[in-house]
Order: structure tokens, then C-alpha cells, then sequence
């Protein structure tokens, strides 16, 4: 296991690689950057748990691996930019100490 | 899946407790059933706090305190008022009379077991396998489409979680909004059964500590912060509403790592290495309106009925759901007796769920989520608690009146009038 916890955050990717996943080649979440564009919120940045989204150059990058399955992007998305589909059965996160 | 193409009395959509229990009751009455759920086991998307209320698991699965895994009985409640560097906790320590009344478990091991209690009935769960949409015909629900195929049945039971797609992409329940929901973030924290005793004061293994964590836990926004001790490890997390976050545009990652690294929860940690960080949204808004959680050919159940409760001080959801799930299994096998579907048959649900504790208490604390929306909740009281107790504490040969102290602790953050109208609002919603 990593080095000591007790003084330091752990950034998202270092926690995130202590989870299981099962990856599908597919992304269960279609985002519309056409439409971020024009969002002057971009909130999902900042919501959703995994950091999945994220600005570039003031665009915004998703990528589905890594995703917790929580919803949060669907609910906070302003203008509906955000298809979300839970992932095929057996694949994602697979939790073992929810 | 060749067995999922015939045709079954019931199909129940998600395998948690709400869904599990619905099964149990439903295949020891003989009804033909089967749970989809989409992870690969059961309780692989399963994720809530840390700790269940035992009230109705007594009647309902008599003896279950034997078989479940159960981590530690709740103990001590303690909570924490938290400004930045410093803070107050208050601990309650329980009698041996109410110690059984709730314990910490894991919700992915404790849905196995229910798994394990349906199965020995005869109900049939099929992991792995997705729900893509209600199978919605002329208003009536007929089934389910799952991974593709069409699955047809005479009930379908609706236990697909806080996450409800289906049912809003079905348009049977109204589109969540970011003020009715919240995000919970969690990390769960490996330390040895004997450090957590020492460190909780906790007299054996089988007893554990519930700490709720309230102010610079949420960082002052709507919300706030848990702790549960489990056998060799602390849950910590977080819960944050989630339309604060366009407020004030906080990484929610962060939050539950700005916490785990407080002064006064550091200490409780140390040497801990972390296992798990885990997330799920937590349905704040109260109950769904009656008409949503019926309809013809379903019924709704647990979290995507809403049926989870907030009262500020204590936080539950499982025995919702399982209570929930029984009811919605016993609508069930009356409206079979008579070979009835229809929304007129399925009404009896909502009668159900009035005479029991689910919508009796959803509705008592029917004011809660609008108190609980108040901010000074989070952001102002807390700093104010702490900052009395921070100069009470500063001894300095200057008289400190307590009166006086609290007032100019309050200065400039809070009217009196202000403070009075926030204790009748309590008063009046909790």
C-alpha cells in the first residue's frame, strides 16, 4: 500500500486507482461539448466526485473511466448537455465497501 | 439470460435493500419473481454512509442480528461543530437498553446476505444484467427492456435507486433538481479493531461510534460530514447539496480530504491507510408525491421513492427502503389474489405506507428539508459555537461574562431577532 496518508491529501487519481473497476469500451455518459460552450456555469467541474470533467483551454474534457455513478453531472448540468445511461450490466465501479 | 425469456408474476428493478426485501416477501408467497440488477454481484453499486436503524429489521427478519454482517452496535453518537483549525464535539453514550437500536455495516456485504435470505425463498436474481427502460405500453407498465430484450411481467417494482432514470426517463417521476438532492462523498479508512476501540473509547469490538459532523465539515455549505467506526476501519465523508456547488464552486473531491485532514479528526486516523473513496446521491427533498409512487403495473420503493430521512441530527434511508419493500410485496400479493394490475388496485400501497412508520414520519418532519435549507445552519452557527467556546477556553485575566462573550461572538454574524426566528423554525419543522 501507498506511503502514509496522515499528512498529506491524496489526490483524486491516486484514490480513484484504489477503486475496482470493470471499463467498457463504450461510454455510458455522452457529453455535448457543443452545448458546454455555451454554458457559462461548466458547475459539473467542481460536482462531480471523480473530477471527470475538466477544463482546457476553456473547453471541457470529460472522460467516463473513472466515473463513480452517482448522477451528480446529470442533475447539476444547466442546459441538459449530459446523456446519462447507467453502464451495461457488469461493468463500472464495482464497490466493496459501500 | 434463456431463463429471463419467460414470463414472470414480478420483475424488481435494482438489488438493494428495498428491491431484496420486496423479493423475500414475494417468493415466500409463492409469487414467481426475479431482481435485475446491473452490477456484477449484488451490492457492487450499493454505497450510503455506514450505518442501518434496526427498529423494523426485528419484526421483519426476526433473528437477523445473528446472520447479518453487522460491523459494531452504535454506541455513541457523537457530533462535531467544526470551524477551520479548532472545534466542539458532544457525545452521547448509550445504555445497554438502546444499544441494539442501530449498528454500522457495510451496505454491499448486508445486501449479499439479503440476497442470500430472497434466494433461500425461491426468488431468482440475475447480476450483471442491465435495465435499459420500463417497458411502457398505453400508460400501463408491462416489463422491462434489458440489455436489449423485452421482459415481460405482471408487477414491476421500481427499486432503481436515488439515480432514478428509468422512472424520469419514463416521465412517471418529475425531473430531480440539484436543490432536492445531495452528493455523498465517502473514504474508507483501514486501522485495527483494537486502535478503534482505543481511539473512540469504545469498551469491545461489537461496539462502535456515529459521529455527524456539521460547518467547516461541508466548508459551510449545505450539508455536512459523517464518521463511522466498522470493525477494522472508519468511514469518513461528506454530503454536500447539490446546487452549492455553482454557488460556490468548491471541488467536491476535496472536501472529504480537506476533513479527513482536520485537526480534530487527524489524530483519529492516524496510520490508517485508505481501501475505498466511494460516491452516491442522497434524495433530500422528502417522499415523491403519493401519484408517483404507484401506477398501473408498478410500484416504487426506496430511494427512488425519496423515502430517505434527513431530521438533521439523524439520517436513515435502509429501514425506509426495507419497510418500503415489504409493503410494496404485501400490495402485491393482495392485488394477485384478485388478478388485479391496475393503478386502482396498486392505490392500496399508498394506505400501506400511511399506516406505517415510512410516509408517518416522512410526513411528521414534511417541514424539515425546508428548515434544513437555511444556511446559517452550516455557515453561521457553527462559527459562532466555536468561537464562544474559543474565547470561554482563552484565559487571559480579562473578566469573560458568558452573556457577553456569546454576544460578541455574535456580533456582526447574527441578530437576536434573527436567532429567535431560527429556533421557532426548528421548534416548528423537527
Amino acid at each position: 500500500m501507498s506511503s502514509s496518508i496522515d499528512e498529506r491529501k491524496l489526490s483524486i487519481d491516486e484514490r480513484l486507482s484504489l477503486d475496482n473497476f470493470e471499463i467498457d469500451k463504450e461510454s455510458h455518459i455522452i457529453v455535448d461539448t457543443n452545448i458546454c460552450r455555451r454554458c457559462a456555469s461548466k458547475v459539473c467541474v467542481y460536482a462531480c466526485p471523480a473530477h471527470l470533467y475538466r477544463l482546457e483551454n476553456g473547453e471541457i474534457i470529460f472522460n467516463y473511466e473513472g466515473c463513480l455513478e452517482c448522477g451528480t453531472c446529470r442533475i447539476v448540468c444547466p442546459l441538459g448537455a449530459i446523456k446519462w445511461n447507467n453502464p451495461r450490466g457488469g461493468f463500472g465501479i464495482h464497490y466493496r465497501y459501500g | 439470460m434463456k431463463y429471463l425469456s419467460e414470463k414472470f408474476d414480478v420483475i424488481i428493478v435494482g438489488g438493494g435493500p428495498s428491491g431484496l426485501t420486496a423479493a423475500y416477501f414475494l417468493a415466500k408467497a409463492g409469487l414467481n419473481c426475479v431482481v435485475l440488477e446491473r452490477g456484477k454481484e449484488l451490492g457492487a453499486k450499493n454505497v450510503y454512509g455506514g450505518r442501518i436503524y434496526s427498529h423494523n429489521l426485528f419484526n421483519i427478519f426476526p433473528g437477523f442480528e445473528k446472520e447479518a454482517p453487522i460491523e459494531r452496535w452504535v454506541r455513541k453518537e457523537r457530533i462535531f461543530v467544526l470551524d477551520k483549525n479548532d472545534g466542539l464535539s458532544i457525545e452521547f453514550h448509550k445504555s445497554n437498553e438502546q444499544l441494539k437500536n442501530s449498528f454500522t455495516a457495510y451496505l454491499t456485504k448486508f445486501v449479499k446476505w439479503l440476497g442470500e435470505k430472497a434466494e433461500g425463498e425461491g426468488a431468482l436474481i440475475a447480476t450483471g444484467v442491465r435495465v435499459d427502460s420500463l417497458l411502457l405500453e398505453n400508460n400501463y407498465v408491462r416489463g422491462v427492456i434489458a440489455d436489449g430484450e423485452k421482459m415481460e411481467a405482471d408487477y414491476t417494482i421500481v427499486a432503481e435507486g436515488a439515480n432514478s432514470i428509468l422512472l424520469e426517463n419514463a416521465g412517471l417521476k418529475k425531473k430531480t433538481e440539484p436543490h432536492e438532492v445531495a452528493l455523498g462523498i465517502k473514504e474508507v479508512i483501514r486501522l485495527d479493531e483494537q486502535t478503534i476501540n482505543q481511539r473512540f473509547g469504545l469498551e469491545s469490538s461489537e461496539e462502535g461510534l456515529a459521529g455527524l459532523l456539521l460547518g467547516e465539515a461541508s466548508k459551510g455549505m449545505i450539508g455536512g460530514g459523517f464518521l463511522y467506526t466498522m470493525r477494522n476501519e472508519v468511514a469518513i465523508g461528506v454530503v454536500v447539496r447539490l446546487d452549492e456547488f455553482e454557488r460556490r464552486r468548491i471541488y467536491s473531491h476535496e472536501i472529504v480530504e480537506d476533513l479527513r485532514l482536520h485537526p480534530m479528526l487527524k489524530p483519529l486516523l492516524r496510520g490508517g491507510y485508505m481501501l475505498e473513496y466511494s460516491a452516491h446521491l442522497i434524495v433530500e427533498k422528502g417522499a415523491s408525491d403519493e401519484k408517483e409512487l404507484y401506477g398501473n403495473g408498478y410500484l416504487v420503493v426506496g430511494d427512488a421513492a425519496g423515502f430517505e430521512l434527513n431530521t438533521g441530527l439523524t439520517v436513515r434511508g435502509v429501514d425506509f427502503a426495507i419497510e418500503s419493500g415489504k409493503l410494496a410485496a404485501d400490495t402485491i400479493i393482495e392485488a394477485h389474489e384478485k388478478g388485479k394490475n391496475g393503478a386502482e388496485a396498486l392505490k392500496i400501497y399508498v394506505n400501506k405506507l400511511r399506516e406505517s412508520f415510512v410516509l408517518k414520519e416522512l410526513k411528521a418532519f414534511r417541514k424539515a428539508p425546508k428548515f434544513l435549507r437555511n444556511r446559517r445552519i452550516y455557515e453561521v452557527y457553527p462559527k459562532i459555537l466555536c468561537s464562544f467556546f474559543r474565547d470561554i477556553y482563552t484565559v487571559k485575566g480579562v473578566p469573560k461574562r458568558l452573556y457577553p462573550t456569546l454576544r460578541g461572538n455574535m456580533k456582526g454574524k447574527i441578530s437576536i431577532l434573527t436567532l429567535f426566528k431560527d429556533l421557532i423554525g426548528a421548534v416548528r419543522s423537527l
